[in-house]
């Protein structure tokens, strides 16, 4: 092994400028696929951190309009969900594939601090619902079980509902602990949520019960959104939801396979889409990475061609005193995976630390889209994993590079050898 | 019988098909120095070089200790020749980014012997062909005479059974061959080495016990010469 590196060496030093600038190639090269792959990630990651509004495993259920006959019923008729659905949701028959439930019921109410008053849009829900819809609290706490078993009469507000509440330059999080009016009712602010793009900015949380109770909703519930387990497969999600409708379907006395009595919305099927996406993209970028690698590749197999042309004398003499054939291929693809791999590495090296710079700057820099403000890169940068597969990349490549002058080299007959020069 | 060729044919297909050598029917015993002389064009570089295993013949027989030598795989061959075979060359072929230890090592190297072992192995070789002061330069430092006391240690370092030495003095001065032919037959006396040399110079050839004519591609005169009055050195050197 060490005799390999040693006659390597003592090759490259014979040829440092010509080796240096191939090297340059490939070091350019993989320093390319680095940067368009921690860019790819600091993108998509940055999108996932924007869009990302709702746990993966969680479905949102609301009522719908029948769409065909069924029981004597006509169609076109209103499906209102009720605390039987939620408990039905909850139960024995679902027990597999349900974990957490939560509902909703809302309704509009003006809401008043001060003298400030906005029309917003109560919304009842289960302590549940944080987790389900990645609710971040900026202070305070979010509805608990507490609030929902005393029907206590208290408001979750999401920092962009607070802004229409106070006099612009006041921090939202001066409400936490006052009261605010609610229609007729005091409530008291015990949480500031942040808020996102995804939602109105009208909304307040409050316990489900209370809601319920204050505005007389009786059995009727607005959303149910729950959370899955054990559902793997794009298959699997599709035949829960179909087995799911035909149960609430007929509840309601709708049709089994009334795909409008009720509207179901699995984000595990966004979560699949958002996965194939990344995917793409990386893949995208790999290509292009390794279309740019090529060119390095395509040097180093060109300067070992000439390695071999130069040194077929020289092989002649090694073959003649006993230098068997896969000896000299040996040398020659060793050579040429050490000149990638050393030139690789460089390139990879100057590329994750262009991912660091990239992070410091542009992953600093915010945009604003849609009241939100969302950095343009979220940790930009290639894993672990990655540098393992560039570093098989440069492998393979070094070996391809390096086979077609090695075959040549050994496959020269010691004789004609000799004879060259 | 160490080498034993039987009616063996060798055509170059190069363009216009040359037959070089016309049915070559020659026995050669373990421990002889023979040389082999000739015209230019006669064949002897190429006889040399089938004997040798670096080229193929195409029809008789090549027989080593016994054993055929026809269709080697180049592994087969580069083994053979590894084990069994020394070379040393006109223009001595020694490797230029090599020291003359390193040179001397290689044949070791590819037989798989470790670093420090070669390395001290090597040593004794240059020792004995009083080189010892040389090991660390390279071979453009060296003049012909040392250059080729270096290849006959690489040639020797593996203890062959047959040394083979194309022209070893064609790139040197009288004084400096007459003391390479003398090293080489002492090497034959005391190794028992059996040793081939192709030379164009009857002093050179007057060096070793037997001297084989080979004239248009087939054997000739068979001289025994160990008497060694063919031709001295520097008088009649003919066809230099
Ligand atoms: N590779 C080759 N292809 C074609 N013809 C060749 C080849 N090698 C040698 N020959 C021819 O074969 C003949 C014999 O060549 P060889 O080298 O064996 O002669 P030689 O006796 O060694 O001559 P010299 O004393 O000049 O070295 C010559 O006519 C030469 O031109
Ligand atoms: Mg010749």
């Amino acid at each position: 092994m060490r005799d390999l590196f040693v006659e390597i060496a003592e090759s490259v030093r014979r040829n440092k400028l010509r080796t240096a600038l191939t090297g340059f190639a490939v070091s350019w090269g993989i320093f390319m696929l680095i940067v368009l792959l921690g860019a790819g990630n600091g993108l998509m990651n940055s999108f996932v951190q924007g869009g990302g509004g709702f746990a993966t495993n969680s479905v949102s259920v609301g009522g719908g309009w029948t769409s065909k006959p069924y029981d004597g019923l006509k169609q076109g008729r209103r499906i209102r969900l009720d605390d039987g659905d939620v408990a039905t949701t909850g139960g024995e028959l679902f027990v597999d594939n349900v974990e957490l439930v939560s509902a909703t019921v809302g309704t509009n109410a003006t809401v008043c601090y001060g003298k400030k008053s906005i029309s917003g849009y109560i919304d009842g829900i289960y302590p549940a619902a944080q987790m389900m819809e990645k609710r971040e609290m900026l202070a305070g706490r979010f509805i608990n079980d507490k609030d929902i078993a005393d029907s206590r009469k208290v408001v979750v507000i999401p920092e962009s509902t607070a802004q229409g509440l106070l006099e612009s330059g006041e921090s939202a999080i001066g409400l936490l602990g006052k009261y605010v009016k609610v229609g007729d009712l005091a409530f008291r602010v015990v949480g500031i949520a942040k808020s996102d793009r995804m939602r109105n900015s009208r909304d307040l949380y409050a316990p489900f019960t209370t809601v319920k109770t204050v505005y007389g909703k009786g059995q009727e519930v607005g959303s149910i959104t729950f959370t899955t387990k054990g559902l793997d497969t794009e298959k699997d999600n599709e035949e829960f939801e179909k087995n799911y409708k035909s149960v609430i379907n007929l509840r309601h006395r709708a049709a089994p396979d009334d795909e409008r009595a009720i509207w179901v919305w699995n984000r595990a099927h966004q979560d699949v889409q958002m996965k194939q996406g990344r995917n793409i993209l990386s893949t995208a970028l790999w290509i292009i990475g390794l279309f740019t690698l090529l060119g390095g590749i395509v040097g180093v197999s060109n300067i070992m061609l000439i390695t071999v042309k130069e040194r077929t004398h020289e092989f002649g003499v090694r073959k003649a005193i006993g230098a068997s054939p896969w000896s000299i291929t040996k040398l020659i693809i060793s050579e040429s995976v050490a000149i990638t791999a050393f030139f690789g590495y460089i390139g990879m090296f100057l590329g994750m630390l262009t991912c660091e710079v990239l992070d410091k700057t542009l992953g600093q820099a915010k945009m604003s889209i849609m009241d939100e403000e969302i950095a343009m890169l979220v940790n930009p940068g290639v894993g672990l994993d990655v540098a393992l597969e560039a570093t098989l990349v440069l492998i393979v490549a070094g070996t391809l590079a390096g086979f077609f002058p090695a075959r040549k080299a050994a496959g020269v007959r010691p004789i004609e050898a000799l004879r060259a020069e | 019988m160490l080498i034993e060729l039987k009616d063996v044919n060798k055509t170059y297909n190069n363009g216009q098909p040359l037959h070089v050598l016309k049915g070559i029917n020659l026995g050669i015993d373990s421990g002889e120095f023979v040389s082999i002389m000739g015209a230019s064009g006669s064949g002897k570089s190429t006889l040399l070089n089938i004997l040798g295993i670096l080229d193929n013949y195409d029809t008789g027989e090549y027989h080593i200790d016994g054993r055929l030598i026809k269709n080697l795989s180049e592994k087969q061959a580069a083994a053979y020749r590894n084990k069994m075979i020394g070379f040393i060359f006109q223009s001595f072929n020694l490797i230029g980014f090599k020291t003359a230890v390193e040179n001397v090592e290689l044949p070791l190297f590819y037989q798989g012997v470790n670093r420090r072992k070669r390395h001290e192995l090597a040593m004794q070789y240059l020792d004995r062909l009083g080189l010892a002061g040389w090991a660390g330069h390279y071979p453009n430092e060296m003049s012909g005479g040392q250059k080729q006391r270096v290849a006959i240690a690489r040639a020797l370092i593996t203890n062959p059974k047959i040394i083979l030495a194309d022209e070893p003095t064609g790139a040197l001065d009288s004084k400096t061959s007459e003391e390479v032919m003398q090293l080489l037959g002492e090497l034959n006396r005391q190794d028992k080495v059996t040793i081939i040399v192709v030379t164009h110079e009857s002093g050179v050839a007057n060096c070793t016990d037997k001297i084989v004519h080979i004239k248009d591609g087939v054997i000739g005169r068979i001289e025994d010469n160990r008497e060694h009055h063919s031709s001295m050195f520097g008088t009649q050197t003919i066809m230099k």
